[in-house]
């Protein structure tokens, strides 16, 4: 049986970073292939490659006994390579259904304008896009873009499928959506390759899972021999694993940590007894749409809130309001007896408050130190160099890279970097914005263990996640909105036992 | 990283189809503009003429511009190839049919052989590489021997009269709209709106971007050759600093930009407005200057579809783009 598509010591490199070090990996007709790796493995690159939107230093790539290593992404895809984005890349401006026909007129197969409107039309419907046809691609949410990714993938009429993690970013209900999905394209696509963070699309879809590591192959087999691995284990799955033991605490790596932090959080000066935030009734409108419906919560000093709920449902709303960056229309916030609204982001964090926003947000024109200085501009030179100091013993790794630009970190670290960043303003309340999206397991577990020490600190925290399990771990209290209102609040062990959670959240 | 043109570019509506309708429409202006030169005096038909080859040439440079996202500062250098073209052909004895062919195939292998190197910039890079191209082009004029240097070209070939020139532009813009119009029929449309956007994702998806994006590019030329060509006739001498003058390309953009970049309408809409501004400020051409940079800032500012994009979004408001 020869192989559908082969890659033969492909090496990347970006400046000095090899990317990819010689790495050789085959997909067998009929298969499809998880390829797994810790942030910056160079699994994107080993997409881009394939898929001929980057070119490696040396190596070469065969689909179906051709050597295509020369051809452009173009006809690449009229050879019938589809790929998919980690980030949605829809055309925001033309129709959903455009965004299918343009794939479906540029695929290899010549298809007539009579056939046209049928083929896009069933591929709508397989996707359950139909209703949102003619709609503006951008006006989608996250989930219904992915589909839109998948459809317009599809609508290439593939032979080999990459999927760059379609499953981030996505809730429990959507990303169970996503498995039937992609298990309903085996039939007609020959082979697929899922790169992904999450372990259910892996362990349900997947016959064979690749591990890569800085660029190289760990280990490449069936796909419950490689998560039974204990390397990976240790490399990867951390205490996602079950064969892995409980993690172990360093008891003086987290007294140090303590010790460091006490210079980058301040007190609140509220009277004791009355909350820090308090969110009075807040209504947030974009153009006709209503995120937020009426929000009201507050937050004690010292206390950690974890704010729930699914795509869609005004999380990140809520912490750029707090932010000050999204104009409420109305309702009040007030923060240590002040009120916020109407203030500028700079101005909210003079106050204060601290954004650890969504997507990690590192200038990479920037080194390391610069985007941590970054964070603390107001702050004296000699408190600055102190909290910068700080910063590193919590994170020795940013110390040592730190001339290094921001974005040449791993994913992790880049949001190691982000949460040092906040932290350099001192804060006394700290928002972080899905803070593990598109880490993998091990380095979820490396950025809650600093979080959790950041919360024995005793400054207030609001965490906003979908990962429900790490945020209740960490939580004082919790709330799920759901359509841009609170629907459930309470301890994080209540919502555990409560059956409305799940409901709720799953929508 | 955003610049400018990104953001200017990102703001562009997605176009409205095509449909019977548009030909219909089309046709009916053109025959009421045809009866113009009947019961107008030569004035009137000069003004006409002025808005037709205005409105041609963005609606042309619209091509590439406004639909592919090939924001072009070198239509000087598609003019002037045309304005040339027509001079040394037409007094080699050509029909002036066959010149302005001609002028057309001229500026389609200009596009061909620059765009290798021009392709290579993407964005604000492009812009700027067109720009030093439509200056390298006039500097090549001047110096080389062969047209004329500085004191350019006499045409020998009869000049044609008033009603004549605007007949002939008065063709030669429904010719850009009938182009214009089945381009955005045509599958080509969403790979050129693809390209605008994402060049990336649209490779992708199976889109050759590099040939959409010479097709454009080349087509828009062309269309701008065209207009120059009979921007010879009208001269009846051609000149460096005429034919391959900044002012061509600052004219077409502000037209363009006035009018709406991206939309169907926008070019002739600018055209009329700019072209009537220029005669109701006649006697004052330095406040003419003024005023029509002040207007460009504002269109810019606070109508950043221009006056059509502006218009047709505030009647369908739904039309909702991000």
């Amino acid at each position: 049986m020869t192989a559908v598509l082969q890659l033969e010591s492909i090496t990347k490199s970006y400046g000095g970073v090899r990317a990819l070090d010689s790495l050789s990996l085959h997909v067998a007709p009929g298969e499809v292939l998880g390829v797994i790796g810790p942030n910056g493995a160079g699994k994107s690159t080993l997409i881009g490659v394939i898929g001929g939107a980057l070119t490696p230093n040396s190596g070469t790539v065969t689909f179906d006994g051709r050597d295509i290593s020369k051809l452009s992404s173009a006809d690449r895809a009229r050879l019938g390579i589809g790929r998919t984005y980690q980030i949605p890349r829809p055309f925001t401006r033309m129709t959903v259904a455009d965004n299918v026909r343009l794939a479906a007129t540029n695929s290899g197969h010549h298809i007539s304008q009579r056939e046209l409107e049928p083929f896009v039309a069933g591929i709508l419907e397989r996707l359950g896009l139909t209703p949102f046809a003619e709609e503006v691609a951008g006006k989608l949410p996250l989930l219904r873009r992915k589909r839109l990714e998948l459809a317009r993938a599809l609508a290439l009429k593939p032979r080999v499928l990459l999927l760059d993690e379609i499953g981030a970013g996505l809730v429990r209900s959507e990303t169970e959506e996503l498995i039937a999905i992609i298990q309903s394209l085996r039939t007609e696509v020959e082979s697929m390759v899922l790169i992904e963070h999450v372990m259910d699309v892996i362990s349900q879809c997947c016959d064979r899972t690749a591990v890569l590591d800085f660029g190289k192959m760990v280990t490449v087999d069936e796909t419950p021999k490689v998560l039974a691995d204990p390397v990976v284990a240790s490399l990867y799955l951390g205490s996602v694993a079950e064969s892995a033991d409980t993690v172990v605490v360093d008891e003086g790596k987290r007294a140090a940590i303590r010790a460091s932090l006490t210079s980058l959080v301040s007190a609140p000066n509220t009277a004791p007894g009355t909350p820090l935030l308090t969110v009075d009734d807040v209504w947030v409108r974009y153009g006709g749409l209503n995120a937020l419906k009426g929000v009201s919560l507050s937050v004690n000093p010292g206390e950690c809130i974890a704010l729930l709920g699914a795509n869609g449902a005004g999380k990140t709303t809520m912490a750029r309001s707090l932010a000050g960056a999204v104009p409420l229309t109305s309702g009040t916030i007030s923060f240590a007896g002040k009120s916020i609204a109407g203030l500028r982001p700079d101005e909210v964090t003079a106050l204060g408050i601290a954004q650890c926003m969504e997507g990690r947000k590192i200038f990479g024109t920037l080194s390391i130190e610069e985007n941590l200085i970054a964070g603390g501009l107001d702050a004296r030179k000699h408190v600055k160099a102190e909290r910068l100091e700080a910063v590193y013993s919590i994170f020795p790794i940013l110390k040592q890279r730190r001339k290094n630009s921001g974005t040449a970190l791993s994913g992790g670290q880049q949001q190691m970097l982000a949460i040092g960043r906040a932290l350099m303003s001192a804060p006394t309340l700290l928002v972080f914005d899905e803070i593990s999206l598109g880490l993998s397991p091990i380095a979820v577990d490396e950025v809650y263990e600093a979080l959790g020490a950041i919360r024995d600190s005793g400054v207030s925290m609001i965490v906003v996640e979908q990962s429900v399990d790490r945020a209740l771990g960490l939580a004082d209290r919790a709330m799920v909105l759901g359509q841009g209102e609170i629907t459930l609040e309470g301890k994080p062990a209540e919502l555990l036992a409560d059956a409305r959670l799940l409901s709720s959240y799953l929508g | 990283m955003k610049n400018g043109i990104s953001i200017l570019l990102s703001r562009i509506a997605t176009p409205t189809r095509v449909g019977p309708r548009d030909f219909i429409v089309v046709a009916v202006l053109a025959a009421v503009a045809f009866a113009v030169p009947y019961f107008a005096g030569t004035y009137q038909q000069e003004v006409g003429f002025r808005i037709l080859q205005l409105g041609a040439l963005a609606a042309a440079w619209n091509i590439a511009a406004g639909y592919t996202g090939l924001v072009s500062l070198g239509s000087a250098a598609f003019f002037g190839i045309g304005v040339y073209t027509m001079a040394i052909a037409s007094n080699a004895g050509l029909p002036i049919a066959l010149c302005v062919l001609l002028a057309a195939v001229m500026a389609g292998l200009f596009a061909l052989i620059v765009s290798p190197a021009l392709f290579r910039l993407r964005g604000l890079y492009f812009t700027v590489g067109t720009l030093a191209l439509a200056e390298a082009m006039r500097i090549f004029v001047v110096n080389s021997p062969w047209f004329g240097g500085q004191a350019g070209i006499f045409l020998t070939a009869r000049a044609p009269k008033a009603y004549d020139l605007y007949w002939i532009a008065l063709l030669i813009a429904v010719f850009v709209v009938v182009c214009v119009l089945l381009l955005l029929r045509s599958r080509w449309s969403y790979r050129m709106q693809a390209v605008r956007d994402d060049e990336d994702v649209a490779s992708q998806l199976g889109v050759r971007t590099y040939r959409t994006k010479l097709w454009a590019f080349g087509l828009s030329g062309a269309l701008i050759a065209i207009v120059g060509s009979i921007q010879a006739l009208n001269q009846g001498i051609v000149q460096p600093n005429g034919g391959f003058g900044m002012s061509w390309t600052i004219d077409i953009v502000s037209v363009a930009i006035i009018g709406g970049m991206g939309t169907k309408v926008g070019p002739w809409v600018g055209a009329v407005f700019i072209v009537l501004l220029g005669e109701f400020l006649i006697q004052f051409p330095e406040i003419h200057l003024a005023v029509v940079g002040v207007v460009l800032v504002l269109v810019i500012r606070f109508m950043p579809n221009g006056i059509w994009g502006t218009l047709t979004l505030a009647l369908q408001k739904n039309r909702n783009f991000s």
